[in-house]
């Protein structure tokens, strides 16, 4: 599949595993790599610009045998960003949907 | 390519875009390497697997990119616009507040004339006279205004609270973009009350609107049938006139 596609779509898959539970970096990489087929540590690049906008945000926690984890959490913006795009993107796949299957038909 | 070798050619490449906190970059790397070799994988297959460091690296943003669209003198302009518009915001903020104080004022007269009419007092000869059982129907009238004019000062005053925050996140979001930084979405205007107490508040409003109306209608043939006259105000010698 290409590879634009996904990009685009990969931040609102972020945003969607988040608002469920806060998690570790590999944790959201392996989740997404075992529903869609992305390279490996793709997910990083897109964590940090998440936070840099101040859609996430990161606290450290201690986990038994062995070093502290990096956890991302979502803000108050990152559930208003993500209820809006996740809208607005259901929307479009809806119309995409329509329209492709309208042309199978001819 | 060993675990050392990719982490320092990231970290390299890093630098080198002049991306900010490579630190916290290589520190993550540093633990997928962690949590992918204690699955088995080893060090060259989970390098291989994240590809170039080169290609890695240019997947963060640098510094320069994303502060391109700012500048101070950008910034220092959208402000001083800010200040003027807020100037007009304000004035308009100011009505809305003194409208909220009228009908919030309204409510209170409405609830004390209600209970002047009910217990047939007349403080300062502000209630005409009339006999108890029409000053009844209209105190029970007056009553349902006044439940009204609280309905409507709840949601007036839940307006007046979302318009400010719509204006807040109108001001937060200009400077965001005049300094390069995320922008929010914008808010709506209209007050989003959860849906059950909106449902409330309209429901009692309209019982208070329907009491109101017939209470009034009820209280003025009341009126007409106890005075013996159509014009019963002038009968009781309302506003002034001896009947």
């Amino acid at each position: 599949m290409n590879i634009q596609y996904k990009k685009g779509v990969l931040e609102l898959c972020v945003l969607s595993l988040l608002k469920k539970h806060d998690c570790y970096g590999y944790e959201i990489s392996e989740y997404l790599s075992t529903h869609i087929d992305i390279a490996d540590g793709t997910v990083y690049p897109i964590l940090r610009k998440l936070k840099s906008e101040g859609i996430l945000t990161t606290y450290m926690q201690e986990e038994s045998g062995g070093p502290p984890r990096k956890y991302y959490s979502l803000t108050k913006l990152g559930r208003e960003v993500y209820e809006k795009e996740r809208a607005e993107y259901l929307d479009f796949a809806k119309k995409v949907e329509a329209l492709l299957e309208d042309d199978s038909d001819d | 390519m060993t675990k050392n070798e990719f982490l320092s050619k990231l970290a390299d490449e890093l630098r080198k875009n002049n991306v900010s906190d490579a630190d916290e970059i290589i520190s993550e790397y540093e633990q997928h390497f962690a949590f992918k070799m204690a699955d088995g994988f080893s060090e060259e297959e989970i390098a291989a697997k994240l590809g170039d460091p080169a290609a890695v690296a240019a997947q963060f943003e640098s510094d320069a990119d994303s502060r391109k669209s700012g500048g101070g003198g950008r910034k220092a302009i959208t402000v001083i616009g800010l200040c003027f518009i807020d100037i007009f915001a304000g004035a308009f903020f100011a009505l809305l507040f003194a409208w909220e104080l009228v009908m919030i004022a309204f409510s209170v007269c409405s609830a004390v004339v209600s209970v002047c009419l009910f217990v047939n007092i007349s403080p300062w000869a502000i209630i005409p006279p009339m006999p108890p059982l029409p000053g009844v129907v209209f105190g029970v009238s007056m009553a349902s205004l006044s439940v009204l004019s609280v309905t409507g000062s709840i949601y007036f005053a839940a307006l007046i609270r979302q318009l400010m925050r719509s204006y807040g996140r109108f001001h937060q979001n200009s400077i965001a973009i005049a300094s390069g930084k995320a922008v929010l979405p914008s808010l709506s205007v209209y007050p989003r009350l959860p849906a059950k107490a909106n449902r409330r508040i309209r429901n009692v409003a309209v019982f208070a609107l329907v009491l109101f109306t017939a209470f009034i209608v009820l209280g003025a043939i009341i009126s007409i049938i106890s005075s013996g006259a159509l014009e019963f105000w002038h009968a009781w010698g309302w506003f002034g006139y001896a009947g």
